[in-house]
């Protein structure tokens, strides 16, 4: 079974796996420098953020998925949901060493912006130096699908109700995939949601 | 499977004796930037530009990102070199090894099907030009930067260096400072010019910069597709390419911009590239990057009226030192404003690409847009593949995507073709213009074509 490590209560800044086998990170809210360095063939590495940005919260996050040996998997969610004045500023960088033939390295990185104050940097960098490879990564920020938000005022659900269970589809979809790995992993959407209220 | 490293001899890799009527010195400072533009008879205002510029280049760091470019000595440059005495509009009348260097391109047969202005860039004047009677009916002007400065100084003056001052960067600063040749377009309202129009251009000295300026306006409701191509004859010492081509996109007017560049291996292809696009406009660069040592280039679209367009297309293809350093930015100001950039990239034999890109949404562009793919193919395990996309969200109404692939050819499409009796290599080519195809079929034919075959040539028999 996987191994989960929880970023907001390690306090490491860099991970080094050396040991084959599954890993699932976890973090929320914070901001630093992070590296997870893939070191052992066989290591496959999940790496969950969910961010929620409320009032003048500012998050500068920095992370480097690097695949030093071969055969190992990389892939990489943050989701943040963005009110108020808040900011974001996110750089993500996955590097494939020369000797880390048959990675796969995936990364992404969804935001949806609520205020026309918030400010929101992407920046999902690849290095690859290996060719026998397959990383893709993937940015989207944007406001709430305005469909579904029809969809659901067609339901006479009212807006503010309509807009925070869209909210809640969006960070909880990133906590099943947690809960898929790591059974018992329990996080109360609820309770961060409130966060930005 | 590995074969040596094709050793692929530079097909434009010829160079012609050299005869010029004037050659600066070597080097650069003010007496230089002075006698270019005494030389080319300019009036005071650009003078003045000039000398203002190369303050400007003076203080300028070098950039501290992107490739390498430790290796370019200013010093060891010429500035400027005039060919020949006066513009010829007859191929007979052209010198005979410039015609020589043409015929081996291949612009008379290029010109004989549907080109109608041919604007060819040898060294640093153009040197043959024929623009269309219907154009000049009406009202188009198509010809060499250095003449449009004389004949249109008003058109000239307003938009020389709006949309790119001499202050944006090093390599802007020295081309304002060091400019010769390259066009100037204008397109009066609503006109739209059917054929595209052309320009070849070559770089036949050694240690020869070559900094040529293009300026095109295109007025409300016009249109206009610029089809720029390059290619240089190998040299030992490295060569300079800093252009700068500014595009100016009025109200509901289209413009496309089109540029395959092979530069010979040795050249530094350094380009500033930008256009200002206003309510309804359409701005599209195709931009092809298979030759020079390094580039670093970045055609970018400034949206600054409502509904405007902005599309980049880009091709890069790097093989044995060779970086390409390519991209795209769009930065949206206005409300309802979209764009699209699609990269594709191939590097192989240790060659490196880089996507760098940046998308900008700035505050009050509502319902904006911005759609960005960049596909890589790493084509062995010597070469390098990066991206960096940067995406600066300042507003809420708006949607923007980024995606991005990197990965080898497929095994399985080839082990199909060799199931159909196609040799490898030739699977190869086929697999990589396929994957180009999307940004290759947006090129006029003969480009096309072109491309196509150096495709062909760069991988053939080389591909581990």
């Amino acid at each position: 079974m996987a191994v989960l490590i929880d970023l907001n209560k390690e306090k490491a800044d860099i991970l080094k796996f050396t040991r084959p086998g599954d890993y699932v990170v976890f973090f929320h809210n914070l901001s630093g420098e992070f590296t997870f360095s893939l070191n052992s063939t066989g290591i496959n590495v999940d790496i969950f953020g969910l961010y929620i940005g409320a009032r003048s919260s500012d998050f500068v996050i920095r992370t480097k998925q690097h695949h030093v040996s071969s055969e190992t998997t990389s892939n990489l969610l943050i989701k943040g949901v963005f009110y108020d004045d808040s900011r974001f500023n996110y750089q993500g960088l996955i590097r494939i060493e020369n000797n880390a033939q048959k990675s796969h390295a995936y990364q992404k990185n969804q935001n949806i912006t609520l205020s026309p104050n918030v400010f929101i940097e992407s920046k999902p960098y690849l290095e690859i130096l290996a060719n026998d490879v397959f990383c893709t990564h993937g940015s989207t920020t944007g406001r709430l699908d305005q469909n579904q938000l029809l969809y659901l005022k067609s339901r006479r659900i009212e807006k503010e109700k309509a807009q925070s269970l869209l909210i809640e589809g969006f960070l909880g979809d990133l906590l099943r995939k947690v809960q898929e790995k790591i059974p018992q992993f329990d996080y109360n959407i609820k309770s961060y949601h409130k966060l930005a209220d | 499977m590995n074969q040596p490293n094709l050793n692929f001899n530079y097909k434009y890799g010829f160079s012609m004796p050299q005869k010029y009527v004037f050659k600066a010195k070597k080097g650069l400072n003010e007496e230089v930037v002075a006698a270019i533009s005494t030389m080319k008879k300019e009036p005071v205002w650009m003078t003045e530009f000039r000398l203002k510029a190369f303050g400007i280049f003076k203080e300028k760091n070098m950039p501290n990102w992107g490739a390498d470019l430790s290796r370019i000595n200013f010093n060891e440059i010429f500035y400027y070199i005039k060919p020949t005495n006066k513009q010829v509009n007859k191929w007979e009348n052209l010198p005979k090894e410039i015609r020589e260097t043409y015929d081996k391109i291949g612009i008379p047969e290029a010109e004989k099907k549907y080109l109608m202005g041919v604007s060819a860039q040898y060294e640093s004047e153009v040197v043959y030009e024929s623009v269309n009677k219907q154009l000049s009916k009406q009202g188009v002007i198509f010809c060499d930067m250095g003449m449009a400065v004389k004949k249109y100084p008003d058109i000239v003056k307003k938009y020389f260096g709006s949309v790119i001052p001499a202050s944006d960067n090093k390599f802007a600063a020295l081309n304002s400072s060091v400019w010769s040749g390259g066009s100037f377009v204008y397109v009066p309202k609503g006109i739209k010019v059917k054929l595209p129009l052309q320009a070849y251009f070559r770089i036949n000295a050694e240690q020869f910069g070559q900094f040529e300026r293009t300026l095109i306006i295109v007025e409300e409701g016009g249109y206009v597709h610029y089809v720029e191509g390059c290619t240089a004859p190998v040299y030992a010492t490295d060569s300079l390419h800093a252009a700068v081509v500014e595009i100016i996109v009025k109200k509901g007017a289209r413009v496309r911009y089109t540029t395959v560049q092979n530069w010979s291996k040795n050249v530094y292809n350094l380009v500033t590239k930008r256009s200002r696009v206003e309510e309804d406009g359409i701005m599209e660069w195709v931009d092809c990057n298979i030759g020079s040592q390094v580039t670093m280039k970045y055609p970018s679209c400034y949206l600054m009226g409502k509904r405007a367009r902005g599309e980049v297309l880009s091709i890069a293809f790097s093989g044995k030192n060779q970086h390409q350093d390519a991209g795209a930015k769009m930065l949206h100001f206005a409300p309802d404003t979209s764009s699209r950039i699609i990269s594709k990239s191939i590097s192989k034999d240790g060659g490196r690409t880089s996507y760098r890109g940046l998308v900008q949404v700035r505050p009050g562009a509502k319902n904006s847009s911005v759609y960005v793919s960049c596909d890589a193919l790493i084509l062995d395990d010597r070469s390098r593949s990066d991206t960096y996309p940067d995406m600066k969200i300042k507003e809420t109404d708006i949607n923007v995507q980024h995606e991005a692939t990197v990965e080898k050819l497929g095994e399985e499409k080839l082990f199909y073709l060799s199931s159909r009796g196609i040799n490898k290599t030739e699977s190869e080519g086929l697999l990589v213009n396929g994957f180009i195809d999307p940004v290759a079929k947006e090129i006029p034919l003969e480009y096309a074509i072109e491309l196509n075959r150096l495709i062909n040539l760069e991988m053939s028999g080389s591909v581990g």
